[in-house]
């Protein structure tokens, strides 16, 4: 009888830590692949803006821009303000420091031994023994070979970021999570990305899957998080999270923060472990669509609020 | 061991079932002064934009701090106590701030026009729902479908009784 009831017992915490497992998490895990076709299996979309012809050819066709999964806004124009910083990054990248040296004395004129680098962030670094976003490379270089303190969230350290992502501009987002760090680091963002969290209980899924894309949010228009990542950095203005001083350039460390901001959960520290595991999760997601650098968050054309009727 | 294997269910069904009645009692740790230290922080004209330390009561992100370990919010059954007295006015601030209520992000309100994500509720008085059902669900939504998309209003103290009343007056409910 004894036994009896130790199982009993056993079988009922099992049962009321899966009812609690239930409200862990948002569902559908399970069902993401780190590719961008994999939005297939959520909004259904994808072949409308897989590329950018295909984005002009729904718009042609006269699609919703909610059947396009909101890519048709931002997806086709660089924006002239992003270039702009480029511009500000390109001068911060060729800037000799108190050493006598810069970012080129290293990567060459106008960064040439950096093209297409970007595409393939975050990575592991032997150096740093964990997985690290291109903001914390940038400032461990700053610091190593230019004696600089440039934090993630500082602006020259945004600056560089928007001008070495533009070093791969065209280039097909392309990162490796199949094994090791980076695998454990994408199935930690993926469950991060689906964890309830916050004083509203909400997950990033709860707004970036099911029927939250595709609708609005009051003005705002939440897609889900399939291939938006190879448009990052961005240039948001006026958009400023509060303590930093980023020039409107917003990393995808700086989205995610602003994000848990708006949905009221505790904002992360950028370039931690938390904020690159789920930039891992979005950038893989954003694995093997072309990078497009600089855009904005909203461009001058507000010809997709007449087709909404909106 | 096979002839164990239904009465131990059983024994395990209604253990559970306790477990379930447990955590509708639940509330946020620290009762009605936490409430009071939340809310004094959140509504409008609060003195900061991102309250952290109200934040790390909840779960969050980040797994190197004891808010990555606390578990989600006991899900809350709750019982309306009519009648439904409340004060549309306010009800109407708090629907549509989105430092407060903020419903209008999801919702069509009668007299603004609102979010698409949730059903517009600008003729909600019409369909006559239950007083129980609609407070039910503004209090925690996850008592009907754990997976529905709403805020949890009541287990995490985002609003009071009476403002959930309040809020129910101005989207005129409708219902008995
Ligand atoms: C309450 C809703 C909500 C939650 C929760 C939320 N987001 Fe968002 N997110 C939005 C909206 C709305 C937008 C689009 C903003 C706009 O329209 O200006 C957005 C945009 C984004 C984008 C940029 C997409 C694009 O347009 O390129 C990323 C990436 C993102 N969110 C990631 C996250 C992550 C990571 C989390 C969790 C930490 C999260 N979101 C939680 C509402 C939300
Ligand atoms: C993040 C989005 C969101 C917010 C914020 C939100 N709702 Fe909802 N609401 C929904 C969705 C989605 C549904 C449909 C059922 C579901 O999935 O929860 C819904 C359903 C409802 C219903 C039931 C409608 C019916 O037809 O039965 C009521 C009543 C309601 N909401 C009231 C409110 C009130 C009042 C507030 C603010 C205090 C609010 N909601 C805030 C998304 C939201």
């Amino acid at each position: 009888m004894n036994r009896l009831l130790q199982l009993g017992l056993l079988l009922t915490l099992v049962a009321t830590v899966h009812a609690q497992v239930q409200h862990d998490f948002w569902p559908g895990r399970e069902r993401v692949i780190p590719h961008v076709s994999g939005d297939e299996m959520w909004s259904g979309t994808y072949k409308n803006w897989k590329d950018s012809e295909a984005v002009k050819k729904s718009m042609a066709a006269g699609m919703m821009s909610r059947d396009i999964n909101f890519k048709d806004f931002r997806w086709l124009e660089k924006s002239f303000d992003g270039e702009l910083k480029v511009d500000m990054g390109r001068e911060v990248f060729h800037r000799k420091s108190s050493n006598g040296r810069s970012c080129a004395t290293c990567h060459g004129e106008n960064g040439e031994k950096l093209k297409g680098w970007y595409a393939t962030q975050p990575r592991f670094s032997a150096k740093a023994n964990r997985v690290i976003v291109a903001a914390t490379q940038i400032s461990i270089c700053a610091k190593e070979h230019l004696s600089e303190d440039w934090p993630e969230n500082t602006r020259n350290n945004s600056l560089l970021d928007m001008y070495l992502a533009y070093l791969s501009d065209g280039r097909d987002v392309d990162i490796d999570v199949t094994s090791g760090p980076m695998k454990e680091a994408y199935e930690k963002g993926r469950d991060l990305f689906f964890k309830r969290t916050g004083h509203f209980h909400f997950a990033c899924a709860s707004c970036h899957t099911g029927v939250t894309t595709q609708s609005y949010l009051r003005g705002q228009r939440p897609s889900t998080f399939f291939g938006d990542a190879a448009h990052y950095p961005i240039y948001h203005f006026p958009y400023r999270l509060p303590g930093d001083d980023v020039e409107d350039i917003f990393t995808l460390q700086h989205q995610i923060k602003s994000c848990q901001m708006l949905s009221r959960m505790l904002p992360g520290v950028e370039g931690s472990r938390t904020l690159t595991a789920i930039e891992v999760f979005l950038k893989a997601s954003a694995n093997g669509y072309k990078m497009s650098i600089p855009t904005q968050e909203y461009n001058m054309s507000t010809g997709y609020l007449l087709r909404d009727g909106l | 061991m096979r002839q164990f294997a239904k009465p131990l269910l059983a024994v395990a069904a209604i253990c559970t079932a306790a477990a379930a009645q447990a955590q509708t009692a639940g509330s946020i740790s620290g009762g009605d002064e936490m409430l009071d230290r939340i809310r004094a922080k959140w509504q409008p004209g609060g003195a900061e934009m991102i309250p952290q330390d109200v934040l790390t009561m909840f779960p969050c992100h980040d797994e190197e701090l004891p808010c990555g370990k606390i578990p989600p919010p006991p899900v809350e059954r709750v019982t309306f106590d009519g009648p439904l007295q409340g004060d549309a006015k306010r009800g109407e601030a708090i629907a549509t701030n989105v430092r407060y209520g903020n419903c209008i992000a999801c919702h069509i309100l009668p007299g603004h026009e609102g979010g698409t994500i949730g059903p517009s509720l600008s003729e909600y008085s019409k369909r006559g729902m239950p007083l129980e059902y609609t407070y039910q669900r503004i209090w925690d939504v996850r008592a009907f479908n754990p997976y529905a998309f709403m805020p949890v209003y009541g287990p995490n103290r985002v609003l009071t009784d009476q403002e959930i009343r309040d809020v129910m007056v101005f989207i005129g409910t409708g219902g008995k």
